[in-house]
């Protein structure tokens, strides 16, 4: 029994009421302070297990007795890698701030209210937490879009809220029905996992295509994934940090959690792969349609989500810790995207592609952190992309055969399309467009933090994967 | 010595229900209407307290044979007790002339109090004519442009209460008795068609004041032509009442004919919460937007007394509470908004820039309404709708229920976007006494909805209590 997450917790509930309750000068000092003491914890908590060779903490406050709720937390590895990543991508996302420096009261509290969810969430042993944290982050997030952003952000915030609410309705319906339908009446995840064996089939694919659907809104994937480039665009560049980096990961784990609890998962996993596979080709061809920048990097989202429910689909280990070595990548690498093209906005005015040119005469920096991002999606070795690809692929070809490896096209065409923005926009210098403003060296220090983190655990793998009992 | 307590503690509720028509009467002639705010709340206050002593202490006592004192009426004569010194409260900050609405609204109270501790259907029969009449008058008194609503209120309340007792007649010849319990031994036998329409008029009686899909045609205009405090007591605790009535009813009642009436009350909960949500998208006008949303939560509430279990009274009970807080500080709200001349959608926009407080505190309580956790709706809406899954038999109720929970969402979030959008425009500051009952209901909404062990545990106690179990 410790007492870590829920500190955690606490930290960042606390820190986000006091960002609200007090004056707007000390809104950052103390989000920063939160923030960092959360990331501060699970650097401890990694640097302790390293030692011991695995993770494992659990803890239990009390809830709703009458039901036997409690607030179960556990963390295991799978937990510890996607906790890991929200407290850098929350960070990170403090200490970058807006370049634009509006509102950061209101970005603040969001954002430790959001790190508060995403932290319960990733962590939850009981599914009625999971949803209640599920709830907050979205609420939080909405909030975020609606306030903060471009000038049409108020319709992708509707937009936003209405896919999810939908996704959580799904949600809500889909851990009743299992809660119900076991015979132990029980919310824990460990005892369903133990007892779901004796729900009906039909009603196990019921249950399965409910949260399955909920999911697949939120990670999202092809048919369901309308709300994305929208909200992503309008978003403010903080919002669309969170957004992408932390809140695709819970439909991600959700997937993970749905495809160890339910028996009946394994008939659906290969429809569920083709299903990811065709959503990565899909948006990977729509990306090359795009003209803004942020758009393009709102697609990738797409397509990395679709390959790491490939990874989960795939319902083996190297699947397994692929899909959470792909998400943390995923979520370390698409923050600083998105930071350096909302930085890009902010020197230049403008987004388009088109437009943009000479951006590494401008502003070297930015245009250097987008091609160390580039090198983070597509997956170039040393970058943790690279080592997440490699397990993932591993384990789709273990559990699919070669082709498996299909969705790999969707990551090549999207890197070849990176790769000509990088030509077109960051280094071309031929009639540069002049800049209009500049950014501050925060900006460029949330450069060098993301930058940091995306390539020590794809220098040293081993950090996280000496917690896990994969064999390479 | 225990059993001398604890009806001492029965008459004192009944004393101090009696005791608030003296505070208006003794306050008219001089026009103290902070005294008669006072004195009310007080004595409402001590209602509050003894129903809470009395509950937590078991008490089960009937009183004349009329009144019936247990933990289920003593869960909401507590519950109405808070609820009406907080309506007291707003209507106090409005009303110029407060001690001639203190005399409807006092008779009102008594109504409502007597209703909670009925014994007999003859009991709950008076008990809602006694609450429904004044809440008319108060509408009628308030000005010109309001006598609208009122004689539509006072109208389809007659046709209620003359449904309901002719519901009574029809059950008299049966049950020389008319007490509760005491008719369930004599209607027994099957095949009894008279007993069959008494529960139909029962039922269209209770429909009305319910406002369940189709007696509801009502419920908008009311809602939106009397003033915001009256329209607060409307939906928040008359419709309450009334649920209590029906759960008085049918569940002691009628509670063998259950496999007859549940189905029904399936359908109504089912076309109430569509029709509410539905027709609510479309509104412009805050205050019907409201009404409308009430109407389905009426639907949410129906959810679980169609599962008719004790699980399922529990959930409703707690869904009642729900949407009491959620709905009194709405209105609140509205009604505030409404004295500075703001009552569309258009209104609101730029809420959020004029008062802060106002914009947050309507957020969160129609975020609330919306069921997002971990507010109280969300707890209310997540047992009603486990009631329904848990009988296996009813899953497709609990859908319907999470659909209509989707769908109430676009209508809430499009009054925050547009509360959170807009310019910058002057300022707005909110009355002291708005501002306390606003603080209140929030905070009901967010502690227990964070922290639901006692409302649970209470609803359980009341819902136990009223089956017998």
């Amino acid at each position: 029994m410790s007492i870590l997450i829920g500190l955690m917790l606490l930290i960042t509930v606390v820190a986000s009421f006091l960002v609200l309750g007090l004056d707007r000068d000390y809104s950052k000092r103390i989000a920063l302070f939160a923030s960092g003491v959360v990331l501060a914890i699970t650097i401890l908590i990694l640097i302790t297990s390293l030692a011991q060779g695995s993770v494992s903490l659990s803890e239990q406050y009390n809830y709703v007795s009458a039901f036997g709720i409690s607030l179960q937390l556990q963390m295991s590895a799978i937990n510890f890698i996607l906790v890991l990543m929200t407290t850098i991508v929350a960070f990170g996302t403090v200490l970058a701030g807006n370049p634009e420096h509006e509102h950061e009261k209101v970005a603040n509290t969001l954002i430790l209210l959001f790190e508060f969810a995403a932290i319960g969430l990733f962590t939850s042993a009981n599914l009625f937490v999971f949803f209640i944290f599920w709830d907050v982050g979205v609420v939080a997030l909405f909030f975020m879009i609606n306030s903060l952003g471009s000038p049409n952000r108020r319709y992708a915030s509707m937009k936003f809220i209405i896919y999810e609410i939908f996704a959580s309705s799904l949600l809500l319906l889909g851990i009743m029905m299992i809660y119900f339908y076991t015979p132990v009446h029980s919310f824990n995840i460990q005892t369903i996992i133990s007892s779901a064996a004796s729900i009906p089939e039909a009603t196990q694919a019921m249950i399965f295509f409910f949260l399955f659907v909920a999911f697949m809104v939120n990670m999202p994937m092809f048919p369901l994934h309308f709300w994305l480039p929208d909200a992503h665009t309008e978003a403010s560049t903080q919002g669309s940090m969170l957004l992408s980096g932390v809140l695709t990961k819970f439909g991600a784990f959700g997937m993970l959690l749905l495809f160890s609890i339910l028996p009946i998962s394994r008939e659906f996993a290969a429809p569920a792969a083709a299903l990811a596979g065709f959503s990565t080709l899909y948006a990977a061809f729509v990306t090359m349609r795009q003209k803004d920048i942020k758009r393009v990097i709102a697609y990738t989202t797409i397509i990395d989500m679709g390959i790491i429910l490939v990874a989960i689909a795939s319902m083996n280990e190297f699947g397994t810790y692929g899909a959470l070595f792909g998400m943390f990548a995923h979520g370390v690498t698409i923050a600083l995207m998105f930071l350096v093209v909302g930085c890009v906005h902010h020197i230049f005015g403008t987004r388009d592609m088109r437009s943009v040119k000479g951006v590494v005469n401008q502003a070297t920096s930015t245009a250097y952190s987008f091609l160390a991002g580039t090198f983070g999606i597509t997956g170039v070795p040393l970058t943790t992309g690279f080592v997440a690809d490699v397990l993932i692929f591993i384990g789709s070809i273990q559990a699919f055969g070669i082709i498996g490896a299909l969705p790999l096209l969707g990551l090549l065409i999207i890197g070849a399309f990176l790769y000509f923005v990088i030509n077109k926009s960051f280094l071309m210098t031929k009639d540069p467009l002049q800049r209009v403003d500049y950014i501050g060296v925060e900006q460029k220090i949330g450069y060098a933090f993301f930058m940091f983190f995306m390539f020590l655990f794809g220098v040293f793998p081993f950090l996280l994967l000496g917690l896990t009992n994969l064999q390479l | 010595m225990a059993t001398i307590d604890v009806t001492y503690i029965a008459y004192a509720i009944i004393a101090a229900t009696m005791a608030l028509i003296i505070v208006p009467l003794a306050t008219i002639p001089r026009k103290l209407s902070f005294v008669a705010m006072v004195a009310s709340t007080v004595l409402l206050a001590i209602i509050l307290i003894l129903a809470a002593y009395a509950m937590i202490s078991g008490i089960d006592v009937t009183v004349l044979g009329i009144f019936h004192l247990y933990p289920f009426s003593e869960f909401f004569i507590g519950l109405f007790a808070f609820a009406l010194a907080l309506v007291n409260m707003l209507s106090y900050e409005y009303y110029p002339n407060f001690t001639r609405f203190e005399l409807f609204f006092s008779f009102a109270i008594i109504g409502m109090f007597v209703v909670a501790m009925a014994n007999s259907l003859l009991t709950i029969l008076l008990g809602l004519e006694l609450m429904t009449l004044p809440t008319a008058f108060m509408i009628m008194t308030s000005g010109r442009h309001h006598i609208e609503a009122a004689v539509k209120l006072f109208i389809l309340s007659a046709i209620a209460i003359g449904a309901l007792s002719f519901a009574l007649a029809l059950i008299f010849p049966y049950s020389p008795e008319l007490g509760l319990t005491q008719i369930a031994p004599n209607t027994t036998f099957t095949g009894n068609y008279l007993i069959s329409l008494a529960i139909i008029l029962v039922g269209a009686a209770m429909g009305f004041e319910v406002a369940a899909f189709p007696f509801n045609l009502w419920v908008p205009d009311v809602y939106q032509g009397a003033p915001g405090n009256v329209t607060a007591l409307l939906a928040g605790i008359n419709k309450k009442v009334a649920f209590v009535a029906l759960m008085e009813i049918f569940f002691v009642v009628f509670l063998q004919f259950q496999p007859i009436f549940s189905p029904v009350l399936v359908l109504l909960s089912i076309a109430t919460m569509f029709y509410g949500n539905v027709v609510a998208l479309v509104q412009t006008n805050v205050k019907r937007l409201f009404a409308y949303s009430s109407i389905s939560q009426a639907g949410y509430i129906l959810i679980g007394l169609a599962v008719a279990t004790q699980f399922g009274i529990e959930a409703s009970i707690v869904q009642i509470v729900a949407h009491l807080f959620m709905i009194i500080g709405a209105f609140a709200i509205v009604l505030w908004l409404e004295s500075k001349n703001l009552r569309t959608l258009d209104d609101y926009t730029g809420l959020s820039s004029r008062n802060k407080f106002a914009a947050f505190a309507l957020a969160i309580l129609m975020l609330s309404m919306a069921g997002v956790p971990p507010l109280l709706g969300f707890i209310g809406k997540f047992l009603v709708f486990s009631s329904a899954i848990d009988t296996q038999s009813l899953l497709y109720l609990a859908v319907f229920g999470i659909v209509n929970s989707f769908i109430s969402i676009y209508y809430y979030a499009r009054l925050i976007d547009r509360m959170y959008g807009g310019q910058k425009k002057e300022l707005l500051f909110m009355g002291n006494y708005t501002y306390a009952v606003v603080i209140v209901a929030l905070a009901a909404t967010i502690l227990l909805g964070i922290y639901p062990n006692l409302l649970i545990s209470a609803a359980s106690l009341a819902s136990k209590t009223l089956l017998a179990l």
